[in-house]
């Protein structure tokens, strides 16, 4: 029972952080129906301004986490106007290009502007390192707070799109861009929001993520790709999916590789993800909206 | 009078013979000798690459200010690869073929060497790899290849023996298993096998891990005392930090991929969680070591801003093996003489390396005595003594 608990608790602390990263991929394709390839170098890059604002400029861990979020909408909607907005008429196949374009430019920069310092970059934890004890499970304490974190991104990301006007066109132009439109919704402004959201979440996630790892120019592409699984998983459209996603993700590994061996880590979510496919290949929480006639 | 003209004939034919065979290698004149060297001199590889070259460049002014060798001052020709397969090979090629080098110090990152091995190959210059260590840049040997860096064979083999020397019962392995982890985990099971020991746990863990709590339970369960980590930084460091944070505490051996026990600590981030962490060095100082006070000196006159580091090593101890095979040829250099010395070279001690230098004509990892360094928490870094193997 002991095992099964250490392992529910990390599969959930790593599928929390998958999670999170499954958000943004599903926020801006939810809005724009472009998947975003850039994503994990959103959260490497300001995974790296977050550090650079912490350990270089010796701001607080919370100022540090706000201005990188900032700077993660900025850089999002920076994008939009520079990469995506002049070819936004054009077919999806140059859109989702122009993402991994994007990619490669971060990658690059964040090489010229951090490269050189060490091989691996560490946050120092916001916790103690020491681990405690809740009830007869060793926790380290910056596990939790990355939990707890997370939680809250969520939580406001879930209020944001459910109470606010701005949350509220964007669910709209998700559901029908023209209608939207011709309702008076500036979809345009709409994309550039949801580009900007997309890379804030990465940067929460990110600046979340660091003092439990250490970071480095290719740190993006793993977190992506299970990113990415968590959202094909949940749905690509769906936000609570993106969430489950995550968790399943994250757990599936955890206990595959605890109870069956760690070379099956790897393997295991993707295994998840296609018999969940196979049986409903829209994704866990999206479903087909009927047409009526 | 004929019998008197014979003895100076012969010297002035012996000479001119020498002179013209001398005029016809390329890269030497009669006052200088022409080295290239290759790696990264941008990007992230640098370290294996612009360092070490460094680290050849001060041993070089130190000979040249000295006389040179045999009266012929050394001359360094820098070439970069970016760390770049295809940039690996060009560079040789325009070494050999536009700069035309008599011989050849270098090699930073292993893919780049590997890829360039045929070229150094059929272009026959003497070749000292100085940080490389892909098995397959010396195995199997090229009659002109030669390598000061501790292959990764001889890191894994160094690995089990230490950890047998310490007494070790149940010994496991994490391991990465890309071309870089394979590369050493082949050769780990085979020594292994050749001991006669089976693995008590045999784990993996991903190079962009974030969490090794499976992997430590497993390991744990198993009732490992001694784990041996074919792993990078960033993997060993989760590693490490999930052991402390579940109680367990093995004797814990990196390769030199972790090749600085203080960023690791640091990298790590909890207090005491490397104190049974040990990690293999090429060369048998750190940089603080006030025996490298010479060296630091030397470098960092040399190329402001740098301070010195234990790549600056690498290419200082290969340089000086470099030194001594170019001494050893003689007056009369060619390139087969240089290839013989090094494969002559037995026990040659340098100022850097842990074990003396050996190769011979089958063997041309001449560097089979890597070092282990460790860290007390919060503390100096000391090195604990070296393990010869391989031979």
């Amino acid at each position: 029972m002991l095992l099964f608990s250490y392992l529910l608790m990390s599969g959930i602390t790593t599928g929390a952080l998958y999670a999170l990263v499954a958000l943004g991929i599903v926020v801006v394709n939810k809005a724009t129906g472009v998947i975003n390839f850039a994503q994990g170098e959103f959260f490497m890059f300001t995974g790296f301004v977050g550090w650079m604002l912490h350990v270089q400029f010796g701001m607080n861990y919370p100022l540090s986490f706000l201005l990188a979020v900032t700077v993660g909408f900025l850089l999002g909607t920076l994008t939009d106007r520079i990469a995506f907005r002049p070819i936004a008429k054009t077919d999806i196949v140059s859109l989702v290009l122009a993402t991994v374009g994007i990619g490669f430019i971060l990658k690059g920069l964040a090489r010229v502007i951090w490269g050189g310092k060490a091989d691996y970059l560490s946050f120092p934890p916001i916790t103690s390192p020491e681990p405690i004890m809740v009830g007869s499970l060793m926790v380290i304490p910056q596990q939790l707070a990355v939990l707890a974190g997370t939680i809250i991104i969520m939580l406001i990301f879930a209020a944001f799109f459910r109470l606010t006007r701005a949350g509220k066109m964007m669910q709209a132009t998700a559901d029908n861009s023209r209608a939207a439109l011709l309702v008076g919704i500036r979809t345009d402004r709409i994309y550039t929001l949801a580009f900007g959201t997309g890379a804030a979440i990465a940067a929460a996630a990110a600046v979340l993520t660091a003092p439990l790892t250490l970071l480095y120019p290719d740190i993006g592409f793993a977190f992506f790709l299970k990113g990415f699984a968590a959202a094909v998983l949940g749905g690509l459209t769906s936000l609570p999916g993106a969430v489950l996603g995550g968790l399943i993700v994250g757990i599936a590994e955890s206990l595959a590789g605890g109870y069956i061996h760690s070379s099956v880590m790897e393997l295991s979510p993707f295994l998840v993800i296609m018999i969940v496919l196979v049986l409903r290949p829209t994704g866990l929480l999206s479903f087909r909206k009927a047409r009526r006639v | 009078m004929r019998k008197r003209l014979a003895g100076p004939t012969t010297l002035f034919a012996a000479a001119f013979v020498v002179s013209a065979a001398t005029a016809q290698t390329p890269g030497i004149t009669a006052d200088t000798i022409k080295i290239g060297t290759f790696g990264a001199l941008t990007g992230p590889g640098y370290l294996y690459g612009k360092l070490p070259m460094n680290g050849v460049e001060v041993v070089f002014d130190e000979i040249n200010r000295a006389g040179g060798i045999h009266g012929r001052k050394l001359q360094l020709v820098r070439e970069d690869d970016r760390c770049d397969p295809t940039a690996a090979i060009g560079a040789v090629k325009k070494l050999v073929e536009q700069d035309q080098v008599f011989a050849i110090i270098g090699g930073g990152c292993s893919n780049a060497t590997f890829a360039a091995k045929d070229t150094l190959e059929a272009s026959k210059v003497p070749t000292l790899i100085f940080a490389s260590v892909h098995d397959g840049i010396t195995t199997p040997p090229a009659a002109n290849i030669f390598s000061t860096a501790t292959t990764s064979t001889i890191e894994s083999q160094a690995q089990l023996a230490y950890a047998i020397e310490q007494g070790a019962k149940k010994i496991a392995i994490i391991s990465m298993r890309d071309s870089w982890g394979r590369a050493r985990y082949t050769p780990l099971i085979e020594a292994f096998k050749a001991k006669g020991i089976t693995p008590t746990a045999d784990e993996e863990l991903s190079p962009d891990a974030n969490d090794a709590t499976a992997q430590v339970l497993r390991l744990k369960a198993a009732g490992a005392d001694a784990v041996l980590m074919l792993l990078y930084p960033k993997p060993a460091a989760i590693f490490i930090r999930d052991a402390q944070k579940l109680g367990f505490k093995p004797l814990s051996l990196g390769q030199t991929g972790i090749a600085d026990p203080a960023a690791f600590e640091e990298q790590v981030g909890v207090p005491g969680a490397t104190a049974n962490f040990r990690t293999i060095s090429q060369v048998r100082y750190t940089p603080e070591d006030p025996k490298m006070d010479k060296w630091r000196k030397l470098v960092e006159a040399k190329f402001p801003g740098d301070r010195l580091s234990v790549y600056n090593l690498f290419g200082i101890g290969s340089a000086e093996v470099l030194v001594e095979a170019l001494k050893r040829a003689g007056k009369d250099l060619t390139r087969e003489k240089v290839v013989d010395a090094f494969a002559n070279m037995k026990d040659f001690a340098t100022e850097v390396y842990a074990a003396p230098i050996t190769c011979s004509a089958t063997d041309h990892r001449c560097n089979k005595g890597p070092a282990w360094m460790a860290k007390e928490p919060g503390g100096p870094i000391k090195v604990l003594g070296f393990t010869v193997v391989g031979q």
